[in-house]
């Protein structure tokens, strides 16, 4: 399929196009373009192991002509081309499984132009999430994405993986907001895809590229949608007595016309374990421990460091503060740890699944039965809007109005700023839970409202057995919903923990696309979620092997993902 | 591969579709006109086709077989007879309708449960929905709700190989392209739609109209322009140059060089007033001031309770992003100039992309139908092409070679509507 690779003979070719600084064959170079943030990758790799494919060669191209240029040559050596932007793909995306050429776009990082007219921007596709958010707000803009990986991610990558900010119910997914891509085929070409879909016949080529993860072209820059940077700010939390009642308050918003920035609900157990870390620690240590029923239990989980006080995205936003010693993560893994809070909470899952199956309203109440021996908490809200000063307050007020007619209690400011205060600092916690023995991972599934509760059950109640399970619900549309789960188990040994972690993902997946979601809202599939991409589009795969076998006959682009049999010359 | 005889092939599509819906036209290469009544007689009919190597091409309300050459036997498939609503979901706010659907119908029923597909003017709506899905140019946008196909969740569609796909629904994804995208402006080259989910929306609480007379149509532009920085979402704006202002409103004689804007906001009663107040503040900003606001009523009327509209319709149509929009217009006015005629404009249809010019041309005081003045409207087409505008209805022809090797891919007998694009 791929030629064997002589690496004196690439070294010469890749040097011919890129000189000698911007190439490398070293094994370290290699090894760490091995892997990104897939937590699968993780448990091998705290066992000491080396990854089991590396690529042949790492290149760091500064101009889209180079990128033409190394795809060509691949194309004539007949070995693979594997985008990488930061690496921080939670699924596998870049693994070089046949080997290959790993093009590194970081030193592509220029914000070219900024239309103030039009509201849009031309970037190149390599540039820093955090670098290309500041550039745009000392302009005066926002592009509105705030990835929880915005510090270590990069625009090619966002478009790439269909990616979500934090603020996305206002400002969209990445997809939602690019106008046109600069591109680079599988046969070498250099393609744009701009121009206004409604005025130009054919189909909307950046919605066919946006999303492809590397199989179908190479995004060298895109021109995408900015906003104006917002005027005002406004955070509050609010708190919903079930997830079924928040569901129906989130669905009313969206469906007044009415567009947060933020709407984030947080089941029974995400609101308990986070609304611990307003405590101190001995307090929230003593409240795991009686949720977990057990007496004493907690690790002390040294947490990575937290961005730079100057890191905000935006100059002017409130700074993480290094306040809680291990966070809501470390405590889940206390749950995890725990067996006989695990069957509880597995148990009164699967209870509450059943309940709702015969009655929506009372089940979620019930949700953690035996497990949940503190107070009563109910779920928490935080809602966020931004934008023009006049229209903002006027949709503010809208908004908190429609909320509490549908059963949600204010309680005011301080839960919202909180919680932008810390919003980037959980995600970078997860290494000392791994350097533990546990594993965390996250789930992000989607479904219109009609059947969002039952996905809710249905994939809690898959990952349930395995894993203590929390979620929250926080990109909203009129037409749905995305819910994020977090799960966490504690297995000995790096093959149980596998074994564990890809039952895991089976059952989730296959739940979720049994009550109709789609098995990512915007994590992307790599090849964590390959094998669940033929029962997410059946036989409208079809379109998408086209595709791959017009814009890379040759299938050299990121083979072996998303699904797409790794051969050269694929008939659909 | 069957060799071809008609009364073979008749029969065949006889079997796949009742033998009443199944007509021959001409002779030697004759149209075989069906009208399936379901998707999986669609199945049917592209499985006989090709067995027997006969290009099909399907046909709205338009019927619009213009692309079949009539050198060949063909298939004319007519969706008329898909023309249900399958799925009304309340909760979702989702609607799934059938292709041969007319978009105006498809409101009609909606608005008996007080939904609607948005604030499109109902006249891009009178083709069928699997036209208006397969061919997007008509620029059917609104600031508001943006462009029709945004509007689209997902598509049913038959294959060359008499499969039924159906992208999967949910609001938004993250596996691979959005492969419903493949199947929208690629004119019926890539499958036959079959069905769509489209987003609803609740008819809005409240609707305020504004009519508003600026110093200049840049002024009004920038009114315009400085509105939606402001976050604004109108449900319709319109700038009239004052020749077009005058020929669209009796009696109405505006100094040379003014403009109107009308515009229409909807929503929660506070927000659609708040959007109101805020475009009047842009408009005062730019030197501009309220006027008459019967001529925004005229207006809507005219859009959305079917009074006439004047006629003729536009000679030519440029679609322009914001910061093109005031070139676009002086370029094509001074075309015109030197060819000898007047052009006067009107621009609406805005949304995140830009808005649409259009323009009618006069000479001697007398309208210039588009057929009548060929040279005019080429050369005015050029100028806009020149300022950086788009001629709605464009192709993209840099892309062709990938267009094409996808149709290759799904369709290697080349049975698909062949011909169009390409
Ligand atoms: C702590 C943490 C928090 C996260 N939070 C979020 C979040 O809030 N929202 C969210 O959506 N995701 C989140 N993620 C996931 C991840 O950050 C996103 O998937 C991100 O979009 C990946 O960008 P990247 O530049 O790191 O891409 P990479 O990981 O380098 O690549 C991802 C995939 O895209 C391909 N690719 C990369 N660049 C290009 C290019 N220029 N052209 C074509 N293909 C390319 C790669 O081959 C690979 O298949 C998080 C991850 C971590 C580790
Ligand atoms: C190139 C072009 C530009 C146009 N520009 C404008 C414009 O600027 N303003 C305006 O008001 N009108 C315009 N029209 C006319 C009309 O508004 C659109 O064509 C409309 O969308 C057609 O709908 P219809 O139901 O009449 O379909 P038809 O006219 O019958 O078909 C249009 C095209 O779509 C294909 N098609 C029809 N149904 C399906 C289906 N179910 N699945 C797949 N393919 C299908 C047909 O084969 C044909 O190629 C334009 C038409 C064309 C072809």
């Amino acid at each position: 399929m791929f030629a064997p690779v002589d690496p004196d003979k690439l070294r010469l070719a890749l040097e011919a196009i890129f000189g000698s600084r911007r190439v490398s064959l070293r094994l370290l170079d290699r090894q760490t373009y091995a892997r990104d943030m897939w937590p699968r990758l993780l448990l091998a790799r705290r066992q000491g192991e080396a990854p089991a494919h590396v690529p042949n060669a790492v290149v760091w191209p500064e101009h889209v002509r180079e990128v033409a240029a190394v795809v060509k040559l691949a194309r004539e050596l007949r070995v693979p081309v594997i985008p990488y932007g930061g690496g921080s793909g939670v699924c596998g995306g870049v693994i070089p499984l046949f080997g290959g050429i790993t093009i590194d776009l970081k030193r592509m990082r220029e914000l070219r132009s900024v239309s103030g007219e039009d509201l849009i921007c031309d970037v190149d596709a390599g540039m820093n999430g955090e670098r290309f958010e500041r550039e745009l707000a000392h302009r005066g803009y926002t592009f509105g994405h705030f990835p929880s990986s915005i510090y270590c991610s990069t625009v090619g990558g966002w478009l790439a993986t269909r990616a979500a900010g934090q603020l996305s119910t206002k400002y969209g997914k990445v997809e939602d907001r690019a106008a046109g891509l600069t591109v680079v085929t599988g046969k070498g070409e250099i393609i744009e895809t701009d121009g206004p879909n409604r005025a130009l016949r054919g189909p909307n080529w950046t919605q066919l590229l946006v999303g492809s993860e590397g199989t179908l072209g190479i995004i060298t820059s895109a021109r995408l949608r900015v906003a104006p940077a917002p005027q005002l700010r406004v955070y509050r939390g609010f708190e919903l007595p079930d997830v079924a009642t928040g569901i129906i308050a989130l669905r009313r918003v969206l469906q007044r016309g009415l567009r947060p920035a933020v709407l984030r609900l947080y089941d029974e157990l995400d609101t308990f374990l986070a609304s611990m870390g307003h405590k101190s620690d001995k307090e929230s240590d003593e409240d795991t421990a009686r949720y977990a029923g057990a007496s004493a239990a907690t690790g002390d989980f040294a947490s990575a460091p937290l961005p730079p006080v100057d890191g905000g995205a935006l100059p002017s936003w409130p700074v993480p503060e290094p306040s809680e010693r291990g966070g809501w993560m470390s405590r889940l893994v206390t749950l995890a740890r725990d067996e006989g809070a695990r069957k509880r909470l597995m148990k009164s899952a699967s209870r509450a699944a059943q309940n709702a199956a015969l009655s929506r309203g009372s089940m979620a109440n019930r949700l953690f039965g035996a497990a949940a021996t503190t107070a009563h908490r109910g779920c928490r809200l935080i809602v966020g809007l931004e934008g023009s000063r006049i229209r903002t307050e006027v949709e503010a007020q809208l908004t908190f109005a429609e909320l509490e007619a549908a059963g949600a209690k204010d309680r005011g400011e301080e839960p919202g700023l909180a919680w932008l205060a810390h919003r980037y600092a959980v995600s970078y916690r997860m290494s000392p839970i791994f350097r533990d023995g546990a594993f965390v991972d996250t789930m992000e599934v989607a479904s219109s409202w009609d059947r969002l509760l039952d996905l809710y059950h249905a994939v809690r109640g898959a990952l349930a057995p395995h894993a203590v399970v929390m979620a929250h619900l926080s990109h909203a549309y009129a037409d749905g919903c995305s819910i994020y789960f977090t799960f966490a188990a504690s297995v000995e040994g790096a093959r149980n923990a596998e074994r564990v972690y890809d039952a895991i993902w089976k059952d989730g997946m296959e739940a979720a696309t049994r009550v109709g979601g789609t098995i990512s809202h915007h994590h992307g599939v790599g090849l964590l979620k390959a094998p669940y991409m033929a029962a997410e589009h059946r036989e409208a795969m079809a379109i998408f092997r086209g595709a791959k076998a017009a814009l890379d006959p040759d299938g050299i682009l990121n083979p072996g993902k998303m699904g797409l049999v790794a051969s050269r010359k694929e008939a659909p | 591969m069957s060799p071809f005889t008609t009364a073979a092939f008749e029969a065949a599509l006889a079997r796949a579709v009742d033998a009443e819906h199944v007509a021959v036209k001409g002779g030697v290469f004759p149209a075989f006109h069906v009208a399936p009544a379901s998707a999986a007689e669609i199945c049917e009919v592209v499985v006989a086709c090709r067995e027997h190597r006969v290009p099909l091409h399907p046909a709205g309300v338009g019927g619009r077989p213009s692309y079949a050459p009539d050198d060949r036997p063909r298939v004319v498939l007519a969706t008329r007879r898909l023309a249900q609503v399958v799925q009304l979901d309340e909760t979702s706010l989702l609607v799934e309708a059938q292709a041969g659907l007319g978009g105006l119908e498809l409101e009609r029923i909606l608005a008996r449960r007080g939904l609607s597909v948005g604030d499109y003017p109902p006249v891009v709506l009178s083709s069928t929905l699997g036209g208006i899905l397969a061919v997007r140019t008509p620029g059917k946008s609104s600031a508001r709700h943006g462009f029709f196909e945004d509007a689209v969740v997902a598509v049913s569609a038959v294959l060359a190989n008499g499969r039924l796909v159906h992208t999967r629904l949910a609001p938004r994804r993250a596996t691979g392209p959005d492969l419903a995208r493949a199947l929208c402006g690629s004119e019926g080259i890539i499958g036959i739609i079959t069905s769509a989910v489209l987003r609803v929306h609740r008819k809005p609480e409240a609707r305020f109209l504004g009519a508003y007379l600026l110093p200049s149509i840049d002024a009004a532009v920038s009114a315009v322009l400085l509105a939606l920085r402001e976050e604004v979402m109108p449900s319709g704006l319109r700038i009239y140059d004052s020749e077009e202002a005058g020929a669209h409103f009796e009696g109405l004689v505006l100094p040379e060089g003014q403009a109107l804007l009308v515009a229409g906001t909807a929503g929660p009663t506070d927000l659609a007033a708040c959007d109101r107040d805020l475009l009047g503040s842009a408009v005062v900003a730019e030197g501009g001031g309220e006027t008459d606001l019967g001529l925004a009523e005229l207006w809507w009327r005219r859009l959305h309770a079917g009074e006439p509209t004047p006629a003729p319709a536009p000679a030519l149509q440029v679609m322009a992003r914001p910061s093109r929009l005031r070139a676009v217009y002086a370029a094509v006015k001074a075309a015109a100039a030197i060819a000898g005629a007047a052009a006067r404009a009107h621009i609406s249809r805005f949304d995140v992309d830009g808005a649409v010019v259009f323009f009618t041309f006069c000479r001697d005081g007398h309208v210039l139908l588009a057929a009548d003045a060929g040279a005019l409207v080429a050369s005015c087409a050029a100028a806009a092409d020149t300022a950086g505008g788009w001629l709605l209805g464009a192709r993209a022809t840099k892309l062709d070679s990938y267009l094409l090797a996808l149709k290759r891919a799904v369709d290697p007998d080349g049975i698909m509507n062949p011909g169009v694009l390409g």
